[in-house]
């Protein structure tokens, strides 16, 4: 048996098509309050932050996570653009961390209207919306 | 055990706790703000088992079929401060047996502190009773939200002594560390296992005068996840330590060590996913005057599975998984010959296929056919007479969650 396991983990090693890897997608923009310090957050903390691992931006200040449903179109573009995971990855990481003590859900928001005001209104708060869909309540973050 | 509200290592795990969220205590002004950060979460799951031959998870084989499998959760968390997070979880789990199994019990309940953190890396530690990280599902085994299926495969999340992996009271200290395209998550804990009847049952130990105890063990994981977990690979490793005090007429006092080892490897698509598990499993128990009982054997099991997504809310899953309790024995012959008992105890082939629909995000309907060869992880609370077993058997379950 471990023989079959070493063939099926060297066939998993081989080179595979990537959809999304390299794009970066320029139709989403990451939003937070406007007490956030940051300006710019490195991909590897955006991606840790809305999994639900990171608790903190990184200059210490809670961050309180917002996200459209799963399976608002806007949110997959979300997540395989930006952050280069399948919303399926995300939703099991937020049930694992909610259900093993590890982290908390997200907050949820229905529209990308109710995304704004809940951003514009919540001290440390991430989310995203459609480029060219902030106001003047949210300060947006570049990707670095 | 079962007179009080709560186990005894309930109770050593609030011990641990306790102290802690008390220095945590914060004026009533910043409460306020702490109060906006409290979620609350839970989920109920109803199962529905029928086999043609053997019993799983209650009388499964009369007539009827068994809806004795039935799991309750609820949980809390908290921030009350930035790094800072209090969790914890009652659980209520039914599985075959008698009612009073249903009764509820910490889950686990954790203070968790993670150190300042830098776009790289994450540091923290939990202190209470966590969840032991092993292989890709045992944190969250009792959710069925988080399971590909209603069962997990059972030659490596097997119910039989399912109480010594759930959780340790203790310490453990987890890290990730990001770089490249890749992530390294690595979990270390340390602490007292819980042991319930199960264990006893399982060793054969349940009739005789004496108790079992955890002693401090230890368990830990490195997993390396690929492009935001296209691949992930886990490497988890144990080594539970258990103690058998004896008392008059008993089989004289023991210990038992569990080392279970586990390779684990997923790869995710957007529509599918490929999982393998791959566990060796060393039990050793020594010491006891009863030279049966005595016993060093190493068991090998693993699991590939292929789950499909499929429109938006449906999941299907096709499984072959295998066990074998003792590697150097797989047939199970040797054990026939040395104790009379089935060889077909020794193993489970078990090939599974599934059905799983969320029309709602708060509903799960699942549905799952087992054709199984042998009864290797088969509970023996179910089956008391292991002579009376049957080698191959057949096994339909249906099972509704909700969660709120």
């Amino acid at each position: 048996m471990p023989q079959l396991w070493l063939a099926v983990f060297l066939l998993l090693l081989l080179p595979m098509p990537s959809a999304t890897a390299e794009t970066t997608d320029d139709s989403v923009a990451l939003i937070a309050h406007p007490n956030v310090r940051a300006v710019s957050l490195h991909p590897n903390s955006a991606r840790a932050i809305f999994a639900m691992r990171q608790r903190t931006w990184p200059d210490g200040q809670a961050a309180n996570v917002f996200v459209l449903p799963d399976d608002d179109p806007l949110h997959a573009r979300f997540s395989k653009e930006l952050l280069n995971v399948f919303p399926h990855q995300l939703k099991m990481a937020w049930d694992r961390a909610v259900f093993s003590g590890t982290g908390q859900a997200p907050g949820r928001v229905s529209t990308q209207s109710e995304m704004l005001e809940r951003v514009a209104t919540t001290p440390g708060a991430i989310g995203y919306v459609e480029k060219g869909g902030t106001d003047a309540r949210v300060r947006i973050i570049e990707l670095q | 055990m079962r007179g009080s509200a709560l186990s005894n290592s309930s109770k050593r795990a609030l011990r641990l706790l306790l102290p802690v969220v008390g220095a945590l205590a914060v004026t009533p002004a910043a409460a306020e703000g702490v109060m906006d950060t409290l979620q609350m979460q839970g989920f109920v799951s109803q199962g529905y088992v029928v086999t043609n031959r053997n019993n799983f998870f209650g009388p499964s084989s009369d007539s009827g079929g068994s809806l004795e499998y039935t799991e309750v959760g609820v949980n809390a968390s908290l921030r009350p401060r930035s790094d800072v997070l209090i969790a914890a979880q009652v659980l209520s789990r039914r599985a075959g047996g008698d009612g009073s199994d249903a009764k509820p019990k910490l889950d686990h309940g954790v203070v968790d502190y993670q150190l300042p953190t830098s776009p790289h890396r994450t540091i923290g530690i939990q202190a209470g009773r966590f969840k032991n990280p092993f292989g890709f599902y045992n944190q969250t085994r009792d959710v069925a939200f988080t399971r590909p299926s209603i069962l997990l495969p059972q030659s490596i999340y097997f119910d039989r002594t399912r109480s010594i992996a759930l959780a340790a009271d203790g310490l453990s200290v987890y890290g990730a560390e990001r770089m490249g395209r890749g992530e390294i998550h690595v979990q270390a804990g340390a602490g007292w296992p819980q042991v319930d009847d199960d264990v006893e049952e399982a060793l054969g130990l349940d009739q005789a005068p004496g108790s079992l105890k955890a002693k401090p063990s230890a368990i830990g994981q490195v997993r390396y996840e690929h492009n935001g977990g296209r691949i992930i690979a886990a490497l988890s490793a144990a080594n539970v330590r258990l103690r058998y005090d004896s008392r008059t007429g008993g089989p004289g006092n023991g210990e038992i060590k569990f080392q279970p080892l586990i390779f684990s490897l997923q790869y995710n698509a957007e529509k599918w996913s490929l999982t393998g598990e791959y566990a060796l499993r060393r039990f050793k128990s020594e010491r006891f005057d009863v030279p049966m009982l005595n016993r060093d054997d190493t068991g090998e099991s693993g699991y590939i599975q292929y789950s499909r997504r499929i429109l938006s809310d449906w999941q299907w899953f096709v499984r072959y998984d295998v066990l074998h309790a003792d590697r150097s024995d797989r047939s199970g012959r040797a054990f026939e010959d040395e104790t009379g008992l089935p060889a077909h105890t020794r193993f489970a082939k078990d090939l599974t296929v599934g059905l799983q629909w969320s029309f709602h995000p708060q509903v799960l309907l699942a549905a799952e056919y087992h054709r199984v060869d042998g009864t290797g992880w088969l509970p023996r609370r179910d089956n008391p007479d292991v002579a009376d077993t049957e080698r191959r058997w057949n096994m339909l379950l249906l099972q509704t969650s909700l969660r709120f």
